[in-house]
């Protein structure tokens, strides 16, 4: 046997990126990789379904999957509410404003201070970028007590206002857009300043449009993370018409006779966004994850 | 000469004023709702306060913290919140590295692979506790899958009665909700690593298995330790799980991690101080994790020769 064929044999059989690996290996990794796309799937896959069955069918032994009912009252079930005041539709609204607002307040803030700490020299400047990164550390489950109590003495509570404030900006966001920010070139800026553009109008023609793809990465982080803050709204709401959709679903599992289909109606809507928002940006998405990676660098 | 040196200072004292301009209102934001909570909490741990009472707070000194530390239900939050977060973190890190590997192997169906162990990222955690609530319902596809697995028909799992067995189902509800976002992580990791090393291994002789261990981990190691980090500070602060399914009549005990119980002292106890002191002790240990998250970051620059 020649040894080029030998190598060549070797390589046939190996590699991570190899393909012909052996057989049993090669079984285990697909039953594995089905295997947990299954168990990632199934409840994804059990709350379309189930949102469109009636509560008897969602809980039926076994579980009919395709039950061929098409059950679109559960969505009118969910948002109408059992006592027929709506309070899904209102708690839809309080989400989409307070998510809406502290996205775009974030986006703003964010880069304004980002590209500060970027492109600007001044004393001090390092002082201020550990004492914002700094927050990154800072658990929000350990401040929301005292944050809590100050919000409560600023008449905050049960607002709109409550609940946006404290989210206005955020360490990650001021890092993020600073790191995108560093590479920007310098040219573009004093070509603008030679054409006469003032400082604030260089930030909203040249920085802002420029920006983009870490815009959106991070308007998408922190749309989802509001859409998904429960612990805060439990916090500072108290009226049913200031709640927000994930306190409003917890209702619905806390409720002792619950509408399983409605409950599940609810979840879909209550996911509708977020996987529009997947679908059409999955790359910010996925980027997002990436650069939570990146963060180390 | 001289004018244009003091033009160009000038100006300069200008842009600096500027970057003070945008710094400023951001600045002045993380002191007033990131750090004078933090002072706040750790004045607050010091007193005696209750929620919505018109007396006033009363220095305890350090009462707050010896209560807690001989308070049953303080210890229980601890020992709930170590379980919780050893569990999960273990088979985040373990199982998102070795899907990782597995993926990157199957290039031709990496990309949707990677979408559908994504996909649960889309829900946000409170529909994803209330799904799966549906699925631990006694007659729910929990036990029908377990039963249908092991052929025990007609068993009741009760996954959200028994203690064991709930916290086994809030760790498998996050470890569902955060196994895609890991496992990107790590494909990611793992793409960084020059294929020539593969080859070189295998040239060398080596397996794909032995390539992986080989080669692939070592390098990998940093990545490895980030993602931990990351991952206990992410179960540190878990909350929604836990407080959906005390709320459809799960006990509290062995699911009443640290975020809950901050929660139930502030909120349903009414005592500030003490919660207060609570989330300084959480914030003690999120600061040792983040602190090891900083230094382990400063030592991973991995050289690929």
């Amino acid at each position: 046997m020649s040894r080029t064929s030998r190598i060549g044999r070797r390589e046939a059989r190996t590699g991570l990126q190899g393909g012909g690996r052996a057989a049993p290996v090669r079984i285990v990794i697909w039953v594995v990789l089905i295997g947990m796309a299954l168990y990632i799937l199934a409840p994804l896959a059990f709350m379309v379904t189930a949102s469109f069955m009636p509560a008897r069918d969602v809980m039926r032994m076994p579980y009919p999957w395709i039950s061929g009912s098409f059950y679109w009252q559960n969505f009118w079930q969910a948002i109408r509410g059992n006592d027929g005041h709506f309070m899904y539709a209102r708690a839809i609204l309080n989400s989409v404003i307070v998510a809406t607002a502290i996205t775009a307040s974030t986006a703003l803030l964010a880069t304004l201070t980002g590209y500060g700490l970027a492109k600007f020299r001044f004393k001090g400047r390092r002082a201020v970028l550990l004492l914002i990164l700094g927050t990154m550390m800072v658990p929000f489950q350990a401040i929301m007590i005292p944050l809590y109590m100050t919000v409560t003495k600023m008449g905050l509570q049960d607002s709109y206002a409550g609940l946006i404030v404290p989210f206005l900006i955020n360490a990650f966001g001021v890092f993020l857009m600073r790191q995108y920010l560093l590479t920007f070139p310098d040219e573009m800026l004093d070509a603008a300043r030679i054409d006469g553009a003032g400082e604030l109008q260089i930030f909203f023609r040249v920085i802002i449009p420029n920006s983009w793809p870490a815009i959106a990465t991070l308007s998408i982080l922190t749309f989802r993370s509001q859409w998904d803050n429960l612990i805060w709204p439990l916090l500072v709401v108290q009226s049913e018409e200031m709640k927000t959709i994930p306190v409003h679903i917890t209702r619905f599992a806390a409720e002792k006779f619950t509408d399983e289909g409605a409950m599940m109606a609810a979840a879909v809507i209550a996911s509708l966004p977020m996987v529009i928002l997947f679908f059409a940006l999955a790359k910010y998405f996925v980027g997002g994850a990436k650069l939570f990676a990146a963060r180390k660098g | 000469m001289r004018a244009k040196g003091k033009r160009a200072s000038g100006m300069e004292r200008r842009r600096a004023r500027w970057g003070w301009a945008f710094v400023l209102p951001s600045l002045a934001f993380f002191g007033l709702f990131s750090f004078y909570p933090i002072f706040n909490a750790f004045y607050t741990s010091l007193f005696k306060q209750k929620l919505l009472s018109l007396a006033p707070p009363e220095y305890i000194g350090l009462g707050n913290y010896t209560y807690l530390l001989h308070s049953p239900t303080f210890w229980n939050s601890v020992r709930a919140t170590a379980i919780f977060t050893a569990c999960t973190f273990v088979l985040l890190v373990g199982v998102s590295l070795l899907l990782a590997a597995f993926i990157v192997s199957r290039k031709r169906v990496q990309k949707t692979l990677q979408m559908v162990f994504f996909s649960p990222a889309v829900v946000s955690s409170v529909v994803a506790a209330a799904v799966w609530l549906l699925i631990f319902d006694p007659r729910g596809l929990g036990n029908q899958v377990v039963n249908g697995i092991m052929q025990t028909p007609g068993v009741d799992h009760k996954w959200l009665a028994s203690a064991t067995m709930l916290q086994l189902s809030t760790v498998l509800v996050y470890f569902w909700k955060y196994v895609g976002y890991f496992t990107i992580i790590f494909i990611a990791g793992l793409a960084s690593i020059p294929a020539t090393l593969h080859e070189a291994a295998r040239i060398d002789g080596a397996g794909s298995w032995q390539s992986f261990w080989k080669v692939s981990f070592p390098l990998l190691k940093p990545t490895i330790v980030l993602v931990s980090v990351m991952a206990m500070i992410q179960c540190l602060r878990t909350f929604s799980t836990q407080y959906v399914f005390y709320q459809a009549g799960a006990p509290r005990g062995p699911i009443d991690v640290i975020a809950f119980g901050i929660y139930n002292t502030a909120i349903r106890d009414h005592q500030i101080g003490r919660a207060s002191a609570m989330s300084v002790i959480l914030f003690c240990i999120m600061l040792f994790l983040s602190w090891m998250q900083f230094r382990v970051s400063r030592s991973d620059d991995v050289s690929y020769l």
